[in-house]
């Protein structure tokens, strides 16, 4: 914590070192005293902390519903493997499409509210919980079957009580990579239309050659993104502490 | 169901020592051994993705008694495994049937199984671990935590019930497994090579333990191995199979009475025993 804290101390002095240094007008790069004089001028006058709940409401949103989803359809697709036959190629090729090709196409249907957005997120974090989950349930020890039936246990059973908690670390593997993908989609989904959220702060941005604006939005996001995939991480380190590679002290004790 | 007491195949005598095994003994005594299930001319034949079939199991016909231990021993391919997983209800059959005295197992708790991997779930403690088939079952948890302290103080892990599986070596992860598989008081215990990934020193205690936790719970055991020595210490009979097709070979009674200890390794009836089981697996 304190060496993340001295490097981003490190690199704001580089930063005002070399914009005082060079003498680069604010309208391209502002010192950062400027951007925390318009950070301060936004919150205080702008409403700046009306946008970001927005965005960070279609993310977590959009985010929980992928999740969900990748989840149960990889599930389904285990226990019933028609269905994946079926659905395969279409996923494969919704997958392989360029996801920022579809924006202007949920925008054009779904309007220029939170939805779009929120609907763009879970596809695009769908993907990576979905090939995790599938990977992970697929390399289950098949003793843990043999098990499940010795002991008789329904499906619901061996799912609940073997199947998922097996599955955690590839699927919290997954959720990590789905939520940077779900900042950027949020962001892309705002910058092809929207009347609030901080991806609308950064087309207004640019189309006022803001820069400031633009970099304290950009600030926001990462922050958003950063803090996100922290917390999934703390969450992560609570559930899988069984998981950590390290082995106790008793392993050498033959009792 | 009736039993004629027939012994079902040729018992091969190392000499002409006039010592009985405990089946022979309760023979004479004029008491039969309780048949527990009789596997009847049961037979697998796997289909290879070439449509040849492949017959792991030729038709085996053998009787498992109430409180034995029985261990199967035999080369790899012989088919032990295989007979033990149709025991267990993990494989079907291609033939032949099982006939159960007390009914085919239809409760999660007709049936333990020890896997050659302890197979534990790594996220939950060993005490939870033990008490996993109780939870399965929905036997309340006072109960539960009561039966799982009782089997984990039985397996010598008593001071460990919080630990996680990945804290505790091998040996220890082992007698886990055994416990998760004793503390629904199975109506038989299939074990299928235990303690084959244990080393030797380990595997020696571990036999010693299973002799003891056998004693104290009279559970029935069908024990597969492929060590010899494992099997005339820990057995009561011993059902040597050879391979190509599967089928059991030899059915012996050893005659070295149900008390085993370290000593018994010194008895030249042992020795006698370990020599006629490894011509038979030539």
């Amino acid at each position: 914590m304190i060496r993340t804290l001295l490097t981003l101390a490190g690199f704001i002095l580089a930063w005002w070192g070399l914009v005082v240094l060079f003498d680069v007008p604010s309208y391209l790069v502002p010192s950062p005293w400027v951007l925390a004089e318009k950070f301060w001028f936004l919150t205080t006058q702008a409403a700046l902390f009306s946008h970001v709940p927005v965005t960070l409401m279609e993310i977590v949103v959009g985010f929980v519903i992928g999740t969900f989803v990748g989840v149960a359809s990889a599930v389904l697709f285990t226990r019933f493997p028609m269905v994946e036959v079926v659905l395969n190629p279409l996923i494969i090729f919704i997958q392989t499409a360029p996801k920022i090709a579809i924006a202007p196409l949920l925008l054009l249907w779904l309007g220029l509210g939170a939805t779009p957005k929120i609907v763009l997120v879970a596809i695009v974090s769908f993907f990576p919980v979905l090939s995790n989950m599938l990977s992970a349930l697929r390399s289950i020890d098949p003793n843990y079957g043999a098990l499940a039936k010795i002991l008789k246990m329904n499906a619901l059973q061996r799912l609940w009580r073997i199947e998922l908690p097996q599955a955690m670390p590839l699927l919290f593997a997954g959720m990590k990579v789905g939520v940077t993908l779900a900042v950027t989609a949020a962001v892309i989904g705002e910058l092809m239309g929207a009347r609030a959220g901080l991806g609308y702060l950064l087309s207004l941005g640019q189309e006022t050659a803001d820069v400031s604006l633009v970099l304290v939005a950009v600030l926001l996001l990462s922050l958003i993104g950063y803090l996100l995939y922290v917390a999934l991480g703390a969450v992560e380190k609570r559930l899988l502490g069984w998981h950590e590679s390290r082995s106790g002290a008793l392993s050498n004790v033959e009792g | 169901m009736s039993f004629d007491g027939k012994v079902l195949f040729c018992e091969h005598r190392p000499n002409n020592e006039t010592k009985l095994g405990k089946v022979e003994k309760l023979k004479q005594a004029g008491t039969h051994p309780q048949v527990l299930v009789r596997a009847d001319a049961v037979t697998k034949i796997y289909r290879s993705r070439m449509g040849e079939s492949v017959e792991a199991l030729a038709p085996t016909t053998l009787d498992i008694h109430e409180g034995e231990f029985l261990s199967l021993i035999g080369p790899s391919g012989c088919g032990k495994s295989t007979f033990l997983r149709i025991l267990a209800g993990l494989e079907t059959l291609s033939g032949g049937k099982l006939e159960w005295r007390d009914g085919a197992p239809t409760k999660g708790s007709d049936v333990g199984f020890v896997f050659q991997e302890p197979v534990l779930l790594p996220w939950l403690s060993i005490l939870d671990n033990v008490r996993f088939p109780l939870d399965v079952f929905r036997t309340p948890k006072n109960e539960g935590n009561e039966r799982a302290r009782a089997m984990l103080a039985l397996v010598g892990l008593g001071a460990f019930e919080k630990a996680l599986p990945k804290e505790l070596s091998g040996g220890m992860r082992q007698r886990a497994a055994i416990a998760r598989a004793l503390v629904y008081r199975p109506r038989i215990v299939l074990m299928d090579e235990p303690f084959g990934a244990l080393d030797l020193l380990t595997r020696d205690r571990m036999n010693d333990e299973l002799l003891r936790i056998k004693n104290e719970t009279g559970s029935t055991i069908v024990f597969v191995t492929h060590s010899i020595e494992e099997a005339a210490y820990l057995s009561d009979r011993v059902a040597v199979m050879s391979a190509r097709p599967g089928r059991i070979s030899a059915l012996h009674d050893l005659d070295l009475g149900p008390e085993r200890s370290e000593a018994i390794k010194d008895d030249p009836r042992f020795y006698q025993w370990l020599s006629t089981l490894r011509k038979e697996l030539r």
